[in-house]
């Protein structure tokens, strides 16, 4: 029996392939690769538990602060991390320009919207690979957003995103200083993490599953 | 076997993550995760590319986040079988039924209606809590800082607000 892989075409099927053969010749690192950093992000995201309603609408109504602790510390880290690989040569920047209204009416929607389905773009899929049907619905509806967003970009969302003010970093605001720039405020965001007191929200559906001894709630 | 990781360690594995992908050793690129939504949206509703401009700008990103998604759907079910043995199916959250209502229609329409907003509002942004807030930030963006601190207040007044935080 012969495996016909249609590359051409614009079946639902062949566009999947398309989105194989795309990834396999842009240069971001092999197909296998870019599949392992999504296993591994998702293990993350999964195994500290951050892709939880009770974490994330937690966090909106301060009763859970393990998100901004592990963002913080991450972004912490990884600022001084990612400084000196540049450096060094073995990264690059890809820096997100400043469209003022866009960034300040997408982030408004964005918190908004983070706070009432209790999770975002990253964590929801994991979330849906735990079996939560409501997340998958929100999905839908991003699926829409994502359309109406496609349809509407050249006639309105483009429009109200404004122009760009540039991709600026803020060491760049420090020229000779950008070393301790970094430092400082690797190790301040990192401070921050560790500062923000640690207050949790349980699910008791999740904790009712696990054995006395294993209940983060009861140590 | 621990049911679920420490913050900090959690913080630590996804600095590791962020920095093994943006190295030239790795993806050299951030890790994103709302692009793939545009992408996606038209795999489904397979629209022109020549009509839609918006198509072609993120068609590369787009394919990389996409197989991104299928590894962390793979990893996040993995995980929650064998490790943190969260699976089950579901209709509503706990913390939904405590703080907003036992009704499984509120919250399929909010949930619908907040994913809807939710990729319009990072799309308009040009990034997520990955694309933005992680990646942006590790870079000392300034775009993601404006980013980050209004979705933070947006997050925290819309929890005050929209559930009854006062009960119980």
């Amino acid at each position: 029996m012969d495996i016909v892989v249609i590359t051409e075409g614009d079946t639902f099927g062949a566009r999947i392939v398309q989105m194989f053969e795309n990834v396999i010749h842009q240069g971001h690192g092999s197909l296998a690769l870019v599949f392992l950093i999504g296993v591994i992000f998702g293990g993350i995201i999964q195994y500290t538990r951050v892709d939880k309603f009770e974490k994330i609408a937690g966090f909106a109504m301060l009763k859970d602060t393990i998100v901004p602790k592990m963002l913080f510390l991450a972004v912490g880290i990884a600022s001084i991390g990612l400084y000196f690989m540049i450096e060094a040569g073995w990264a690059h920047y890809h820096i997100k320009p400043i469209i003022l209204q866009g960034l300040i009416v997408g982030g408004a929607l964005f918190g908004i919207s983070m706070a009432i389905l209790g999770k975002c773009p990253g964590t929801g899929p994991v979330s849906i690979a735990e079996g939560r049907i409501d997340v998958l619905v929100g999905a839908i509806g991003g699926l829409f957003g994502g359309l109406v967003f496609t349809i509407y970009y050249e006639d309105f969302f483009k429009p109200l995103m404004g122009e760009s003010l540039g991709k600026l970093i803020l060491p760049g605001f420090f020229p000779g200083d950008e070393h301790i720039v970094v430092l400082i405020f690797g190790i301040v965001v990192s401070l921050i993490s560790i500062i923000i007191p640690k207050v949790e929200l349980f699910d008791e559906a999740d904790l009712s599953r696990l054995p006395d001894d294993a209940r983060p709630d009861k140590k | 076997m621990t049911n679920r990781l420490p913050w900090w360690m959690g913080g630590i594995l996804m600095a590791g993550l962020l920095l093994l992908t943006f190295s030239v050793f790795g993806a050299d690129r951030p890790i994103g995760a709302s692009t793939y939504v545009p992408y996606f949206a038209d795999i489904v509703f397979d629209l022109d590319a020549e009509k839609y401009p918006y198509l072609k700008e993120i068609a590369n990103a787009g394919a990389w986040e996409g197989v991104m998604l299928m590894g962390a759907l793979f990893g996040g079910f993995v995980t929650s079988v064998f490790l943190t043995k969260s699976f089950r199916l579901s209709l509503i959250p706990s913390g939904w039924k405590k703080y907003k209502n036992n009704s499984i229609v509120s919250r399929l329409i909010w949930s619908f209606v907040a994913g809807f907003m939710m990729i319009i509002g990072a799309r308009l942004a040009g990034g997520c809590t990955s694309g933005h807030f992680m990646s942006g930030m590790s870079q000392l963006a300034i775009s993601s800082m404006v980013f980050g601190t209004v979705v933070m207040i947006a997050l925290v007044i819309t929890g005050r607000f929209f559930y009854n935080v006062k009960e119980k």
